[in-house]
């Protein structure tokens, strides 16, 4: 495997699955913030659904995404089969109930008077919500974290509905699985190395902001 | 008279419903610092959040400058009032981002918040801490860094609630004492909920009684403590049930009354014939070996029945026919040589003594004791 091809996959491999946690940020985070704040009917049901597709297994998304997106599919007509788009949707997929789960769970962290005490100094209800973001930021951060290494290093649902095509669809994942079949091991070990790599560095930076709000924060619960 | 700041009107507050809180009159003056004064469990938290507008009412109207607040104005009023929750929390930062948050919220400019931050640091002595965690502060200072928040935001209502709650005595006098300062100075229009009727006294101009959901009582301090009105506001000012009785003779406000086969002088608007409680505060009450020749008009002799300790002081229990009790130094205990079976003097002024209106359930039970 060249060098360019390797650049080729890795750059491919970080474009898909950012793009996917981005809009599962965009879409989660605000979801999330309404299971919190607001109490309406189904929000149990909602939150018990979000636990459960945290467990989502990569290849029953690839599957149904995979079935949406094939020639004869609801969605066919979009010619999306076997392209980055798809493998983005079903990242997001993976991505999403993680992303809500987590923030929930770190929004339950917060203690309510705080929310309440922000109120009663006159924040409006978006600077209320900006104050539980800010108070949750250590959670939310430990959401981001596990929702990109959890489609960083899928290969089911990718290899389904992006087929693996060299030079347009083949990420990291799908090219250690297909250097691995080919027999040339070396390349494999080269591609797992940078994956690891990747998910090590990313992982180093998010934690780095962590520490970052750690120190600032120097609560109760830190000493 | 000018017309209250804030008024409020026939309020009902229910959670799951059950009615907690039903105040049918209520009324703010511009500038005044008023004690929402009840026990635990008597609505004075709910009705403070409810003035505050982050608890809507099941009905009622609250009035601002003689306006009913409808919707769209509660947001504007919103922006006039601050509440402090009684426990207090902080946001990540330090000191100076917790002060500063507030401001922030109201997006005052950056020269404004300086100077807002500068004054209300002098007046707290808050320098040295503006650059510490509020989780790295003593509880008295914490306290004072929650009410700095408060007082930064320069609010026309400032509504707190039990904030001198848990502080050790030393912390919370000084911190009274400066609160009392500043609130002065600034002219905010405070209500204070508290429990310890110490603080309702010494930092309110006007007191509303709670119990069980409702304002019972509303009056200057002096007022309710000398005409409190029924036996419950007499105890919660402090004042213990004396004796119920018979007025027998009226004579220009100074009472006779007969109970417990005692005759018993006390100053009243009753009347001949009219039943009444008598209500007393232990600190008035005056220890001597013997009656002595005094102005003082009630006197009862007494054995001591119990001598327990009580703050910096001694609590004499004695029974004279009835329960009396009194606070005494521990110097004078020894000086009199009191201990359980003693016998002693109890005098009390017919001044320092409260007539209400007498009940058949006169609420003795916790004197009987």
């Amino acid at each position: 495997m060249s060098l360019r091809e390797i650049i080729q996959v890795t750059w491919l491999s970080l474009l898909v699955s950012g793009s996917a946690v981005l809009l599962a940020m965009a879409a989660g985070l605000p979801a999330a913030v309404l299971l919190y704040l607001k109490k309406f009917p189904g929000r149990r049901l909602i939150t018990a659904l979000v636990n459960t597709g945290m467990g989502l297994p990569p290849v029953v998304v690839g599957l149904l995404v995979a079935v949406l997106f094939w020639r004869t599919g609801p969605l066919g007509f979009l010619g999306m089969m076997y392209t980055p788009v798809a493998m983005v949707i079903a990242q997001f997929i993976i991505a999403l109930p993680l992303v809500v789960g987590l923030s929930l769970a770190a929004f339950e962290q917060v203690d309510p008077e705080v929310l309440l005490q922000a109120r009663a100094l006159g924040a409006s209800g978006l600077q209320t919500v900006r104050v539980l973001f800010r108070e949750s930021s250590l959670g939310q951060l430990a959401a981001i974290m596990a929702a990109f290494g959890g489609v960083i290093s899928e290969v089911g649902a990718v290899m389904m509905v992006g087929g693996n095509l060299k030079g347009y669809t083949r990420v990291l994942t799908t090219a250690i699985v297909q250097e691995t079949r080919t027999g040339n091991l070396r390349s494999a070990v080269y591609l797992a190395l940078i994956l690891l790599a990747l998910s090590f560095l990313i992982n180093l930076f998010l934690t780095s902001l962590q520490r970052k709000g750690a120190s600032r924060w120097q609560g109760p619960s830190w000493k | 008279m000018a017309r209250p700041e804030l008024e409020v009107r026939g309020l009902v507050v229910q959670v799951a419903g059950r009615k907690i809180l039903e105040v049918s009159c209520f009324d703010l003056r511009k500038g005044e610092c008023l004690a929402l004064f009840g026990p635990n469990g008597s609505g004075k938290s709910t009705f403070l959040r409810t003035l505050s507008l982050l608890q809507k009412p099941e009905s009622g109207e609250i009035y601002y400058q003689g306006q009913a607040v409808g919707p769209k104005d509660r947001e504007r009023l919103q922006q006039k009032i601050v509440y402090l929750l009684q426990k207090p929390v902080f946001f990540q930062g330090t000191v100076r981002d917790n002060l500063m948050l507030g401001l922030r919220f109201r997006r005052l400019d950056r020269e404004t918040q300086r100077a807002r931050l500068e004054k209300i640091a002098g007046l707290f002595n808050l320098h040295s801490l503006l650059n510490s965690s509020p989780y790295e502060l003593s509880g008295g200072e914490r306290q004072r860094v929650h009410l700095a928040r408060a007082f930064i935001l320069e609010p026309e209502f400032l509504y707190l609630d039990e904030p001198f709650n848990g502080l050790d005595v030393r912390f919370r006098e000084e911190l009274m004492s400066d609160f009392h300062r500043i609130r002065k100075v600034t002219g905010v229009t405070t209500v204070l909920v508290t429990h310890i009727r110490q603080e309702a006294v010494y930092l309110a101009d006007r007191m509303a009684v709670m119990l069980g959901g409702r304002i019972v009582r509303v009056g200057t301090p002096e007022e309710i403590s000398s005409a409190p009105d029924s036996p419950e506001v007499s105890r919660l000012m402090g004042q213990e049930a004396l004796v119920e009785g018979v007025v027998e003779k009226a004579d220009n406000g100074l009472l006779e009354i007969r109970g417990h086969g005692q005759t018993i002088y006390a100053f009243g608007r009753q009347k001949a014939g009219d039943r009444v409680v008598l209500t007393f505060r232990p600190e008035e009450v005056i220890l001597a070996p013997a009656r002595p020749a005094s102005s003082v008009r009630n006197w009862f002799e007494a054995e001591v029945r119990e001598i327990r300790p009580h703050d910096r002081m001694l609590l004499v229990l004695m029974d004279c026919g009835f329960r009396l009790k009194a606070f005494v130094s521990r110097s004078s205990v020894e000086e009199l040589g009191l201990r359980p079976g003693s016998k002693v003097w109890a005098g009390i002024k017919a001044t320092a003594l409260t007539t209400g209106p007498g009940l058949q359930e006169t609420g003795f039970s916790e004197n009987e004791k």
